[in-house]
């Protein structure tokens, strides 16, 4: 295994069509668990010039207006009527497709009200494997670069709010991370591409400042790694973007796994998180693996481990539990896997159980989900997750 | 209209025509049109089409001229319109205009590569303007520059001046298509190929000597075309009745006063006002205008409206859509308002000129009449074909030559379809009269033929599917949702017709009292609600459910209230009691009278409200909403009168969803357009939850999903895209009734025959471009009725499926007409080919295939052009639009059913040959069985895959009795001596009539059996798949 290597990860704001498409489907998905906690929903978008696609295929009785609640998205996003952007929340078409289906009894079963032998007759509906991650790099138990992208994305947001109204909400940062024995040891180099609502009238150079002023400064606050005076630091490195965001590029649901979960630094599904229910396996999963995973880190049994859970169709406990831990494990890896099993129940309503999933949009103003679909959905700091909780850590560490 | 309508006619003897044909040796070239309206001579100018040099001189040439008002050449059509005063003699005019000869410019031998861009032909919707500018220029004068040419002032003419220019401009009317005097539509019977065909072959049979055939084909001519010009002559009543609109009075300024004055009584130098809605009633040149826009796609074919200005500067060269400082008669104020002063009226206004030169187009055949008109030609030239082979074979033979002119003859006069033409016109009469008496009035003839090939229909929601109006749907309080409908509670059946609950009656009462809406008896006992339409729900649900509205209001009288404000989003009103308390009466949005409210009550007790209720009632407020329902809530209080503030906690009554109520009958209207294969789209201007609500409320997508389409601006759609949308989505949301045309336009490049209904101002443009546009007679607007094809004058959009099945049945029973004699037509050439082939001699002499010709082609044809519907008729998906009236796939049922009633025929002739001998037994034998197969096949003809003797079809009195009469007819012409000398037959036994008339009915139990074992019986298939996804 090298242990000395240059590592880097992507992020992208929330304005970038992509993670559109990702908010705006799980906004959905909040907005119809808001009003039925049992609707089983696979909301899918795409995004293209001028127009929004929205497949909604829905198990439910409840009512959301599909093209207003997309438009409020694209509207808190920051894409408003400027008179220069092709692409606003007013004056975009929403197409939707709306395809209603029946629920099975089993589905109208709240898992919180079942029994164990309940729990078993709830069956993996996708065939998955899922991974979740987690390292001591950070805080937040996160590998540093995509957490450091995550980062600097936020905060190109945050000055674009706050400073920088010429920007469009569409951009992406990218932040190369050196290791020295597995550990960050320094930034080798990070990127800043944004997006100009109009070109006219700002200097490219005196853009740069701004960004490094507002942007780079502020998100290696409090960091123990910053960049230092070999960091190469790029931004707009081909120039400024007039125009930006769905009127350039286009974007579709469930594109930027990576972002969503760990940066490529450790394996992820293929499998969309967003625009999807708890009733989905190969969303909740996810959250059930770094859940897993973080608690074994937490406890201090190891100081980077993978877990990876496999399910199929039509059973109820997942085929596969493995933990990788890169050879940082105190104990048997064995022994962990033995350990995570008899404190972690991973069979799908079970997941849906512990994490309360259903009953979390009802307590957000803006239905949950939607947080999730920028930033990452592992890792974060700026919502109480259930799976970003250490609550099977003294568990594990028992023997 | 068939005859040739659309030729221009030669007018009867006039002054006009002789002086052209006589005097004036220069003139030869120029031919009178239309010279029938004093004042007003439309001549036909060889040198003109595709010459505007020659448009030229001919305008400036003749405008010149003291007299002549006014002129305006068209390079299309080659036709000349001058307009002249009473001292100007026709014959003066065509030697002006023959004066002013200009020859065409390319020099000789080369022609345009391309066309001239006038020479395109006048497309529906879309008129290119007239080639004259007026004179002066009024859109580049200044405001005081017209005003002092036309004499006028801003405060009005006065009324004597008023009625001086009235006598010397004459009324602002506009001469409507001019109607086809009945000699025309005679003449016309004798215009086409076919019946010029027959003539000749009249002219022939003289010529070698058939006197009497001559006169049987007279005869045919004869009827052909008394029946014609009779059916022609009742559709052009129906639609000159159609084509005369009444017209509102215009806004004027007369007198220094504002008066209303009758639109013809409008002159040059009035000062009219036009506001938002109206129609243009002359031309006029703007003095003031605020925020005008104006639509001039009746004149421009520009669909965008037309922002106008008084005080722009406008070049004087600048076409007539960039002439922002006028207004032209006919187009419609789409927004603001403006004065102007009336620079032309009547027929000297662009929409005049426009229409003088359109008119002579008449009414354009319909693309069934196109085809009919074809077919037509295609018989006659297998007529000539078949005529000339006759005639070899004859010669082959040996038989006399005049034996076989003759017979060649008859046969091609009994090939001939002469009466085609009539079949599609009284067809099409008839399904116009048919929808009439639904309450559908056609505009255009070929909308019937139209509406029966819709295979999408584009339905607004408001004032179509909608009611327009508000009603309470829902009311949700004690936890409980209660529907409405109709003013009645309808709770899923349960506490229906009950008495009303105590949470029911306070949430009413709160209703009743918080509203600014009046009541007032309308002295029928019955209450009417004045007010907001919001509030007018409120009040009317009130009444509906037995309250008695005006006696609360007496009770609680109203002391103080509290208006609803941006920041305060609720209105509250103060009342005293009868107890001396006072009662606090709140309504607004929930969350915001929510927060107001601390207690509700439950079960007759009040209790502290839960934040568990109050989350179920915000649950409760967002599934209303989203349900596309306007929702309301309602709080109370009574509180001793010292202790009311502005703060007040009150009562929670609950919640109420108002919106506006599906109109009757459209569910099941919807689920017919689908049996009948006809997809359906709602278009609105309405948030897509309403939008949504409502279509789902209606069943209107036919697959399981539902598509909506959400836009504001479906301008940044690029086209290929909204055309690949458009045919899958069900509901267009918060579109503008502007986007109506670009949705019709992207439906029709997806290949699809779309209908549209609407009533706006802005829906005109959509109307006009969709293939059947529908417009509401009583709510919609003037201008949306005069563009659109049909006119619902009831509102009543349910008839609409009647207009379906109208549609199609005049289409089918065209088809039944077309293929009946096609293949009857045909039994005869097989027959007399066949049987003189085979060296059997001539079965029938001329006389009797022209008595067959006359006794089949007619009755039973116009009898199987009035069948009645087929049952399946909305049941199967619609014809494809480019469907042949005898396609590929028909020539073997034609072939079949000929060969069968020509076989019959043959046997009866071989049977009469061995009996009587060639010596006229057996001709007649043949003519008796040839005549009755045809007369059978009639009956065969009605369906392609029914049996005739499917009982369970409609039936059609009409044929039963053409063909009794028929066999009645036929039964003299062997009995009655005078007839069979004429005929030349013989009398028969009983017994050989009998077997000849069995051969017949053998012929069509064989044709029936053909048919039974081609189509099976069973059910109907249908198309259940939408035609396009």
């Amino acid at each position: 295994m090298k242990r000395d290597f240059i590592f880097s990860s992507e992020s992208v704001t929330e304005g970038h069509p992509d993670k559109l498409c990702d908010r705006i489907s799980d906004a959905l998905v909040g907005q119809y668990l808001r009003r039925d906690p049992m609707a089983r929903v696979t909301a899918e978008c795409a995004v293209s010039t001028g127009i929004l696609f929205v497949a909604v295929r829905l198990g439910s009785s409840a009512v959301v207006d599909v093209p207003f609640a997309s438009r409020e998205v694209i509207r808190d996003i920051g894409y408003e009527r400027d008179g220069i952007s092709a692409f606003n929340a007013k004056d975009c078409t929403v197409m939707t497709t709306l395809s209603e289906f029946d629920r099975a009894p089993i589905d109208l079963v709240d898992e919180s009200a079942m029994t164990d032998a309940d729990l078993d007759h709830v069956v993996a509906r996708d065939q998955v494997t899922v991974f979740g991650f987690a390292c001591t790099q950070t805080p937040s138990l996160m590998p540093l670069p995509v957490w450091l992208a995550h980062k600097l994305a936020r905060q190109l947001a945050t000055a674009r709010r706050q400073h920088l109204p010429e920007l469009l909400p569409d951009g992406k940062t990218q932040v190369s991370v050196e290791f020295r024995d597995r550990r960050p040891a320094r930034i080798h180099g990070l990127t800043i591409v944004t997006t100009l609502r109009d070109a006219r009238g700002s200097g490219a150079d005196r853009l740069r400042e701004r960004i490094r002023e507002s942007v780079v400064g502020p998100a290696f606050d409090g960091e123990e790694i910053a960049p230092d005076e070999r960091t190469r630091i790029d931004i707009n490195p081909e120039g400024v973007f007039a125009g930006g965001g769905p009127a350039v590029h286009s974007g579709l649901t469930g594109r930027k796994t990576a972002v969503d979960t760990y940066g490529e630094y450790a394996r992820h599904s293929g499998a969309a998180l967003s625009g999807k229910d708890p009733s989905r396996i190969d969303r909740v999963g996810a959250y059930a693996a770094r859940h897993a995973a973080r608690n074994v880190v937490a406890a201090g049994l190891a100081s980077e481990c993978e877990v990876q859970l496999t399910y199929a169709i039509g059973l109820s406990h997942p085929v596969s539990v493995q933990v990788e831990t890169f050879g940082t494990c105190r104990i048997e890896e064995d022994e962990v896997e033995r350990r995570l099993l008899a404190a972690c129940d991973f069979r799908p309503a079970a997941i849906v159980r512990r994490f309360g999933l259903r009953r979390l949009p009802a307590t957000s103003s803006d239905g949950f989900y939607a947080t999730l679909a920028a930033y990452g959905h592992m890792g974060r700091t700026d919502v109480d997750l259930p799976w970003e909780r250490d609550d099977l850590a003294d568990q594990l560490r028992s023997r | 209209m068939p005859g040739g309508c659309a030729t221009p006619m030669a007018a009867s003897p006039s002054r006009a025509e002789s002086a052209s044909k006589g005097t004036s040796p220069s003139a030869h070239d120029v031919r009178v049109v239309h010279a029938a309206v004093k004042g007003r001579l439309r001549l036909h100018v060889p040198w003109l089409r595709h010459n505007p040099r020659a448009a030229r001189a001919l305008e400036a040439g003749l405008s010149g001229h003291a007299g002549i008002s006014s002129v305006s050449a068209s390079l299309y059509t080659g036709n000349i319109l001058v307009l002249f005063g009473p001292d100007v003699r026709v014959d003066e005019v065509l030697n002006l205009v023959a004066g002013l000869r200009v020859e065409p410019g390319a020099p000789v031998g080369r022609r345009a590569p391309f066309p001239v861009r006038e020479a395109q032909p006048p497309h529906r919707g879309q008129v290119s303007p007239a080639a004259s500018c007026p004179d002066p220029a009024w859109h580049a004068l200044s405001c005081d520059a017209v005003l002092l040419r036309l004499e006028a002032a801003p405060d009005g003419l006065s009324a004597d001046e008023a009625r001086r220019r009235l006598h010397r401009y004459g009324p602002n009317e506009l001469q409507l298509a001019v109607q086809r005097p009945l000699a025309d539509i005679v003449a016309g019977q004798f215009k086409s190929i076919p019946v010029l065909l027959l003539i000749g072959s009249s002219v022939l049979s003289v010529l070698t000597g058939g006197l009497a055939d001559a006169a049987v084909i007279v005869g045919v001519i004869a009827v052909n075309a008394v029946i014609g010009a009779y059916t022609e002559a009742v559709a052009e009543r129906n639609i000159q009745a159609l084509t005369r609109l009444s017209a509102p009075p215009v806004t004027a300024a007369r007198d220094a006063t504002t008066t209303l004055v009758n639109l013809s009584e409008l002159v040059p130098g009035d000062i009219v006002h036009v506001r938002r809605g109206e129609y243009v009633p002359a031309d006029a040149r703007l003095v003031a205008s605020t925020d005008l826009s104006v639509a001039e796609s009746a004149l421009t074919g520009e669909s965008a409206p037309v922002s106008k200005d008084a005080f722009a500067v406008i070049d004087e060269r600048a076409p007539l859509a960039d002439r922002v400082t006028m207004l032209y008669r006919g187009t419609v104020v789409t927004g603001g308002s403006g004065v102007a002063v009336v620079v032309a009226t009547g027929h000297s206004t662009e929409l005049g000129r426009i229409q003088a030169l359109v008119s002579e187009a008449a009414q354009p055949l319909t693309p069934l009449q196109r085809q009919l008109q074809s077919l037509g030609h295609q018989m006659v030239l297998v007529t000539v074909a078949v005529s000339g082979a006759m005639v070899f074979i004859g010669w082959l033979r040996g038989y006399s030559l005049l034996q076989t002119v003759r017979t060649a003859i008859s046969l091609a006069v009994a090939a001939i379809p002469e009466g085609l033409p009539t079949v599609s016109t009284m067809t099409l009469a008839k399904g116009i009269r048919g929808l009439r008496e639904r309450g559908l009035l056609v505009r255009r003839l070929d909308a019937v033929e139209t509406l029966g090939a819709v295979q999408i229909i584009c339905l607004d929601k408001t004032g179509t599917i909608t009611a327009n109006r508000m009603a309470v749907q829902a009311v949700c309080l004690d936890g409980r949702r209660l529907r409405f409908a109709d003013g009645a509670i309808r709770d899923g059946g349960e506490g229906e017709g009950g008495p009303l609950t105590d949470g029911l009656t306070a949430l009413l009462r709160v209703g009743a009292l918080c509203s600014d809406a009046v009541v007032r008896d309308d002295g029928t006992g019955d209450s009417r609600v004045d007010g907001t339409p919001t509030e007018s729900a409120l009040v009317q649900l009130a009444l509906d459910l037995g309250v008695d509205v005006v006696r609360l209001r007496a009770d609680y009288p109203k002391v103080s209230h509290l208006e609803r404000t941006e920041h305060r989003m609720y209105m509250s009103t103060i009342h005293a009691t009868p107890e001396g308390r006072w009662l606090v009466a709140t309504k607004g949005r929930p969350d915001q009278v929510l927060s107001r409210c601390r207690t509700v009550v439950r079960d007759g007790v009040a209790r502290e409200l839960t934040p568990v209720d109050r989350s179920t009632i915000e649950t409760e407020n967002e599934s209303m909403a989203g349900q596309g329902l306007r929702v309301l809530g309602f709080g109370y209080a009574e509180v001793e009168a010292e202790s009311l503030t502005d703060e007040t906690p009150l009562v929670w009554a609950g919640l109420l969803g108002i919106a506006d109520p599906i109109r009757p009958g459209i569910r099941p209207l919807i689920e017919a357009f689908h049996r009948a294969g006809i997809q359906t789209v709602m278009i609105t201007g309405d948030q897509s939850a309403t939008a949504c609500a409502v279509a789902r409320a209606v069943n209107l997508p036919r697959a399981p999903e539902l598509e909506v389409l959400d836009s504001t601006g479906l301008a940044g759609i690029p086209d290929d895209l909204l055309t690949a949308l458009a045919s899958r989505v069900d509901v267009f949301s918060r579109v503008s009734p502007s986007n109506k045309l670009q949705i019709v336009r992207a439906l029709q490049r997806a290949g699809l025959v779309v209908a549209m209904t609407g009533d706006g101002i802005n829906d005109g443009p959509a109307l006009r471009a969709s293939d059947v546009g529908i417009a509401m007679g009583r709510g919609g607007s003037e201008l949306a009725r005069e563009v659109a094809d049909i006119v619902l004058l009831d509102d009543d959009v349910t008839a609409l499926v009647d207009a379906i099945a109208e549609g199609r049945t005049t289409a089918d029973d065209i088809r039944k007409s077309v293929h009946f004699i096609i293949s009857t037509n045909l039994s005869e050439i097989l027959l007399t080919l066949g049987a003189t082939g085979l060296g059997f001699g001539v079965p029938l002499n001329a006389t009797q295939l022209l008595w067959i010709n006359l006794l089949t082609d007619v009755f039973p044809e116009l009898a199987l052009a009035v069948d009645p519907a087929e049952s399946d008729v909305l049941a199967r998906p619609p014809r494809p639009p480019d469907t042949r009236l005898i396609g590929r796939r028909d020539v073997p049922r034609l072939t079949v059913d000929a060969t069968v009633m020509a076989g019959a025929g043959m046997a009866s002739y071989v049977y009469g040959l061995g009996r009587y001998g060639a010596n006229g037994g057996a001709g007649t034998m043949a003519f008796q069985t040839l005549t009755g197969a045809q007369l059978l096949h009639a009956f065969s003809s009605r369906s392609e895959a029914h049996s005739a003797l499917d009982w369970g079809r409609p039936s059609n009195p009409w044929l039963g009795l053409s063909v009794l009469t028929g066999f009645g007819v036929q039964l003299l012409s062997t009995v009655v001596p005078p007839l069979r000398r004429v005929l030349g037959t013989v009398p028969l036994r009983a017994g050989d009539i009998a077997l000849s008339w069995g051969l017949a009915g053998g012929s069509f139990v064989l044709g029936e059996i053909v048919k039974v074992v081609a189509h099976p019986p069973g059910p109907p298939t249908r198309d259940v798949e939408r035609p396009h996804s």
